[in-house]
């Protein structure tokens, strides 16, 4: 049946839920493309026909082959508009580095966005707040506090904060440090926040 | 050198800089460090928390931070031994210290540069002069800084042992909240912690206990006025801390009345519970007061009310009557929402029990993490757990004590009474850890004191053995001062256990902060024991 591929495609990518980004299926748009390119030129040979030989019986079938292109094209922009989304989502919550296995997941012209929908965040950022521009990732809920206790869950070595100095984060240890700093290292699983 | 003044010496100094705090492991130091960690988080501070177990802890706890960290305070470790000598730092490293542990090193007292002692001291007790001390020594060629006689062996005139009253670290550390107008009622709950897990532990005389809840009792007071005037009285889940004239029953309120009985010390060394004639005396107790064992047996907050209403007033003149004088004893109570209710002595005995653990995959630092959580009201689950955790120590406790006793395993060897727990020993594995041995020799020695005839006997002090860890073929030993009413809890087993093992090359490892628990090599047990008795006779 028509349009089987271009469903298929869009339950792949629901199926992953939470903002996760599954690989590109190049394979599935290839396919459903190749789809649209079959009804389309079937549908030319058949307006042709119909045009020159009166075939009204075909419009039909050609309404039909049109309603079909209609629906993949709207599944397949679905399929890339939703995966943008989640790239965008991406650089708000990783930064403006992405992790490897996630940037293996893009498609080269999703990279291409990704890069252009950074710099004109960066532009932004930099036209806010005076002359340094402000840092609108950093605290996306109002953080109640400056400095935050954490937990080290995992030995993570030496880190260095912004006044130079070195704190050793050992499994175990409890640190009272500035928020900002830490953020990174919450979202890596590396320090726990303790709310007390 | 002593600081006199702990805001402007301590908080004034350390409150723009970053902290190294160094907290020992147990629960009065727990409490310390949550009423400190408060403070800090009120005037940003930043600081680092390091649990440490022991002295090759702390030395390598110092070692990793010394580059980072110029002020570093501990908390119930360090005071006992000189600091310096120890831990060999630069000279611009300061040590703020706070430690229950007696009697202070005489050399942390006299360094004005680099080492402070947080420690109260009363008027009357004056201190050594520093003269006295150190001449004193290149004259009659001293060995030792003077800090401690051995044995029983007077302190000569000039040259005294430095043990000053001591306050609960939590106490001290409240105390400067106090001053500091940021005291609140959780500080207050945590210092109130902090002195009972000394009394749980044996660790101060009963006056002293009393004197300090006294203490507390005021600062209870005055938190408890701030809401008495207003119309609306308070929402039900606010923290509200009681005074309580509560039944010594341990973790009763958690647990069935009839459990409590049979696994706290007091009763259960009273009643003689080891025996059939302990288990009889006791069924007549509870008839006495007309509670029917069903009740009795039953989770206590599911006995009928009409049971529960004066049930402190009828148990405590009963036990007049059996001998017990002091089955209620003073202490706090802490109430939020409808169901959560706490005595102090709960909330000790669940996060030393949290902080011993010895289920597997778990390290002294997890545990050390988990215990300091469950002393958060927000972490309810964690102080529940501790309480099952707690149900089995004590029942273990009391199981080991009534087979020890009925085994004759307490053995008298002259000088003291000694006592060895076999590897098979069922929760051996719980003795292993120096809070629960402490708990199970105090027992213990309660326990042979009531049972055996022999007059001498009943007072010596005890020695008690057990497997620490089995394939590096280790036991851990301890020993505690006799039994006795006007007992001023000074244990000289540290320098005594030092010079056996000096005098018989035994392998020993004196890591804990509190000198008289030491490792041992399960090989060495035999001559080291055979130098104590030498050595104290």
């Amino acid at each position: 049946m028509f349009c089987e591929k271009a469903i298929e495609i869009i339950r792949e990518l629901h199926r992953m839920g939470d903002g996760q980004l599954p690989a590109f299926n190049e394979d599935g748009i290839r396919q459903v493309l190749e789809e649209m390119k079959a009804l389309y030129e079937q549908n030319q040979s058949d307006v042709n026909e119909a045009k020159s030989e009166g075939k009204s019986e075909l419009i039909p079938t050609i309404k039909f082959r049109h309603c079909c292109l209609l629906r993949n094209q709207r599944c397949v922009t679905a399929y890339l508009y939703d995966r943008l989304l989640r790239i965008r989502a991406l650089r708000w919550e990783y930064g403006s580095v992405l992790p490897t296995n996630i940037r293996f997941h893009m498609c080269a012209e999703e990279l291409e966005w990704f890069n252009q929908y950074k710099k004109s965040l960066a532009t932004f950022m930099r036209s806010l707040g005076g002359e340094e521009g402000l840092d609108i990732t950093q605290d996306m809920k109002p953080p109640k506090s400056l400095y935050i206790e954490v937990r080290c869950l995992k030995d993570h070595g030496e880190f260095e904060i912004d006044d130079g100095t070195i704190i050793l984060l050992k499994k175990n240890s409890q640190h009272f440090l500035p928020r900002w700093k830490c953020e990174q290292l919450i979202r890596q699983g590396v320090l726990e926040h303790i709310m007390s | 050198m002593f600081i006199t003044d702990i805001r402007k010496e301590f908080y004034d100094f350390v409150v723009n800089q970053r902290v190294a705090l160094l907290v020992s492991s147990d629960i009065d130091a727990l409490c310390a460090c949550k009423i400190l960690q408060a403070l800090f988080h009120c005037d940003q501070v930043q600081y680092t928390l390091v649990p440490v177990t022991g002295w090759q802890d702390l030395g390598t706890a110092f070692l990793e931070h010394k580059e980072q960290f110029r002020y570093f305070v501990l908390i119930n470790c360090g005071a006992n031994v000189d600091l310096l000598e120890t831990l060999q730092p630069e000279e611009d490293s300061i040590f703020f210290i706070c430690d229950t542990h007696r009697p202070v090193d005489v050399v942390n007292v006299y360094n004005d540069t680099q080492v402070k002692l947080m420690i109260k001291q009363d008027d009357d007790l004056g201190v050594p002069s520093y003269d006295d001390i150190f001449r004193d020594e290149e004259e009659e060629g001293g060995d030792d800084s003077g800090n401690e006689s051995d044995g029983g062996s007077e302190p000569s005139g000039k040259r005294r042992r430095y043990d000053e009253v001591c306050y609960a670290a939590a106490m001290v550390i409240f105390e400067l909240a106090w001053v500091l107008t940021k005291d609140t009622k959780d500080m207050l709950w945590w210092a109130i912690i902090g002195l009972t897990d000394q009394w749980v532990h044996d660790k101060i005389t009963h006056m002293k206990y009393v004197t300090d809840i006294a203490t507390l009792q005021r600062h209870v007071s005055r938190h408890n006025h701030r809401n008495e005037d207003e119309d609306n009285s308070l929402s039900i889940d606010c923290m509200r801390i009681s005074f309580e004239y509560d039944l010594r029953l341990a973790l009763y309120q958690h647990w069935s009345l009839f459990e409590s009985i049979c696994n706290s010390s007091y009763t259960s060394c009273n009643f003689k519970l080891w025996s059939m004639h302990g288990q009889k005396k006791l069924q007549e107790f509870l008839a006495d007061m007309g509670l029917p064992l069903k009740q009795v047996k039953q989770k206590f907050n599911s006995m009928d009310m009409s049971v529960k209403e004066n049930l402190r007033e009828v148990i405590e003149e009963s036990s007049n009557k059996y001998g017990m004088k002091d089955i209620r004893i003073q202490t706090f109570g802490v109430h939020f929402g409808f169901k959560n209710r706490f005595l102090a002595s709960d909330v000790v005995h669940a996060a030393a029990a949290l902080l011993e653990s010895t289920e597997k995959d778990e390290s002294p630092g997890d545990n050390f993490i988990k215990a300091l959580d469950c002393l958060s009201r927000s972490n309810l689950e964690r102080l529940h757990g501790g309480i099952d955790l707690a149900k089995k120590k004590l029942m273990a406790i009391q199981q080991t004590v009534a087979s020890c006793i009925c085994t004759n395993l307490i053995l008298s060897q002259g000088p003291f009474l000694y006592c060895y727990l076999l590897e098979g020993t069922p929760d051996v594995k719980l003795f292993s850890k120096p809070m629960a041995l402490t708990l199970l020799c105090k027992y213990l020695l309660k326990a042979f004191v009531r049972s055996t005839r022999n007059k001498r006997c009943k007072l010596l002090p005890l020695i008690i053995a057990a497997p620490m860890d089995v394939e590096k073929r280790t036991v851990i030993v301890l020993g505690i001062p006799p039994e006795s009413e006007t007992s001023d809890k000074k244990n000289f087993f540290g320098r005594a256990f030092e010079k056996a093992a000096e005098s018989t090359s035994s392998r020993t490892l004196h890591d804990h902060f509190d000198t008289s628990i030491i490792e041992l090599k399960m090989e060495d047990r035999t001559k080291f024991l055979d130098a104590l008795i030498t050595l104290l006779s």
